[in-house]
């Protein structure tokens, strides 16, 4: 072999996999410059202290400012807590609704995708109960369930719930008969084609559901932490926005953005592990 | 060649009544009906079709002629709207694993390995994993792939993903073949190529081949029988004997005796596709 011939590696270099890594390397840095941009203008439009502001710091404060913000936040908490109980509360009242969801959702969308009746049972009320705005119903949540942590849990799940089970029920429907003729043809029983077809060829379905919750579910906090409430993440950039304090609004926003970023890449890498035949009918 | 020896096909009769006893896969006054009302189709309308052990049996047809239909409903895929189907005596009731069926493509399991895949028919006919394993590894090896066992199917080529699927079907060493036109999604060279591996594993195995296809030279290269259909509804409209399904020469079909059986069926289903096509045009 001469592939220690410069001139033939350099075409070597050019095989597919090596053209995929660099586009690959190419998109991560559009992706860190966007970030980048982003920051350049708003530290721009804010002055960051170097120039006259275009906009003014109560509404929008400068990205040092915010930082500084945090920076206090992390010291000396808030109201009387600690930035971290904020951040850990709010998790804990999204990641309870989520996993009711996924842990209740998902079984429920696949029987109704299975099962005609329970299918024409509980299909259009859920379908029905989609387009109320959740916040409407706020007031009677919290008449029904109380101002504890079951209330704003119960804000969360509502529009979380219907699109898990619903895109469940759709991936399962959306199952390729051939595959399932296929495995009765081979002598699979009704349980043995659940199990070993229809549910891994529902699972690209699933975690796409899942993954479009998640941003919606981190969405609902600020709905779930609007009142009756003296923590949470989301309460904290609210009563902040009363006192004008719109560095911490910020931070507030930013968190929420940073954990529901940071969830979806985590199911998308547990997605890519488990899933790897998605997308490749 | 000499134009002497251009004798046309020799006609057989697949529903005469003495075939029906000895017959593996007996079809009786077999009918399928989609809809009701006014938005009624007679996909097939009652067919007698007997098959006997060991025979290779291609159907063909003009397309919508209820040819898949015919298959779907030996596979047990649909219940009939009449008539019925016996295997070996039995009634077909539902799919089950002495029928084993290829498809066209997309029915292999992406979440399995190869391996699994072929496997996969022992494992849910309770045979222990070990031995479906064992199975299934000499099966891959009969198709020529046993070297990709651990690959998954989107990873392979569309040939050898039909190869996995006849190695999967055979599996279970069911008694009859059920093929659903396998290779119409393969390019010109892989499906001869295929073609000639079929017929070699039929040679060897002589297994009964019910092969629905609506390529005339696959049928008069493969089969041993071939049965022609009309268009909807559909019916056997005549059946031959094909010589060729026994030859050594690769390149059978270049020869003036195969041109004139192809021409003798072209001649037969030129008539019901163009019936067909007005169909669809009307519909």
């Amino acid at each position: 072999m001469s592939t220690n011939r410069p001139e033939v590696s350099a075409v070597e270099a050019l095989d597919e996999d090596t053209l995929h890594r660099r586009e690959d390397r190419r998109d991560r840095w559009l992706t860190v410059g966007t970030f980048a941009s982003l920051l350049g203008l708003w530290a721009a439009v804010t002055g960051s202290g170097l120039w006259e502001p275009l906009i003014k710091p109560l509404f929008l404060p400068s990205p040092v400012a915010v930082w500084e913000a945090l920076l206090r936040l992390i010291e000396q908490g808030y109201q009387g807590r600690s930035l971290g109980h904020h951040v850990g509360v709010s998790f804990q009242r999204f990641a309870t609704a989520f996993s009711f969801c996924v842990l209740i959702g998902v079984p429920l969308g696949l029987l109704m995708g299975m099962h005609r009746p329970t299918r024409a049972v509980l299909e259009p009320p859920i379908q029905a109960i989609r387009p109320i705005p959740k916040l409407a119903l706020l007031p009677l949540f919290l008449i029904w369930f109380g101002i504890g942590n079951l209330s704003k849990i119960v804000v969360i799940a509502a529009p979380v719930f219907p699109l898990i089970a619903i895109s469940a029920m759709q991936a399962v429907r959306s199952v390729s008969t051939r595959k399932i003729q296929a495995a009765q043809a081979l002598g699979a029983s009704a349980w043995v084609v659940f199990w070993r077809v229809v549910l891994p060829a529902s699972l690209p379905g699933i975690f796409t559901g899942i993954r479009v919750s998640i941003s919606l579910g981190v969405t609902m906090l600020v709905g779930a932490e609007l009142t009756a409430t003296s923590d949470g993440i989301a309460w904290m950039a609210l009563t902040a926005a009363e006192y004008l304090s719109t560095d911490i609004v910020l931070v507030g926003v930013l968190i929420m953005a940073t954990m529901g970023y940071s969830l979806d890449r985590l199911v998308r890498a547990i997605e890519t592990r488990v899933v790897h035949w998605s997308g490749k009918d | 060649m000499l134009r002497d020896d251009l004798i046309p096909l020799e006609p057989v009769a697949l529903d005469a009544p003495e075939r029906r006893t000895s017959a593996l896969l007996a079809i009786d006054q077999l009918g399928k009906t989609f809809g009701s009302g006014t938005g009624q189709v007679q996909a097939l309308s009652p067919t007698d079709l007997y098959v006997q052990e060991g025979d290779f049996l291609c159907v063909v047809g003009p397309s919508g002629c209820g040819k898949t239909t015919l298959l779907n409903l030996v596979a047990g895929f649909e219940r009939p709207s009449s008539g019925q189907v016996r295997l070996r005596g039995q009634p077909i009731t539902g799919p089950g694993a002495e029928r084993g069926v290829v498809f066209q493509q997309g029915a292999l399991f992406n979440w399995m390995t190869v391996l699994e895949n072929v496997a996969f028919g022992p494992r849910a006919c309770g045979v222990n994993p070990e031995a479906a394993r064992q199975r299934a590894r000499q099966l891959l090896q009969m198709v020529g792939l046993d070297s990709f066992a651990d690959k998954y199917p989107y990873q392979l080529s569309g040939g050898m993903q039909q190869r996995v699927g006849i190695a999967r079907a055979l599996a279970n060493e069911p008694g009859i073949l059920l093929m659903d036109e396998p290779f119409a999604a393969l390019d010109q060279q892989t499906r001869e190529l295929l073609q000639e591996e079929i017929r070699n594993i039929w040679r060897r195995e002589r297994k009964t081949v019910l092969w629905i296809t609506h390529s005339i030279d696959e049928a008069l290269f493969l089969a041993t029988h071939i049965a022609v259909m009309t268009a909807r509804p559909g019916r056997i409209k005549a059946a031959f004997r094909s010589p060729f399904n026994e030859t050594e020469d690769p390149l059978v079909a270049a020869t003036p005796a195969f041109t004139a059986a192809k021409r003798q069926i072209v001649e037969l289903l030129r008539g019901e596709s163009r019936q067909a096509q007005a169909q669809e045009t009307a519909a």
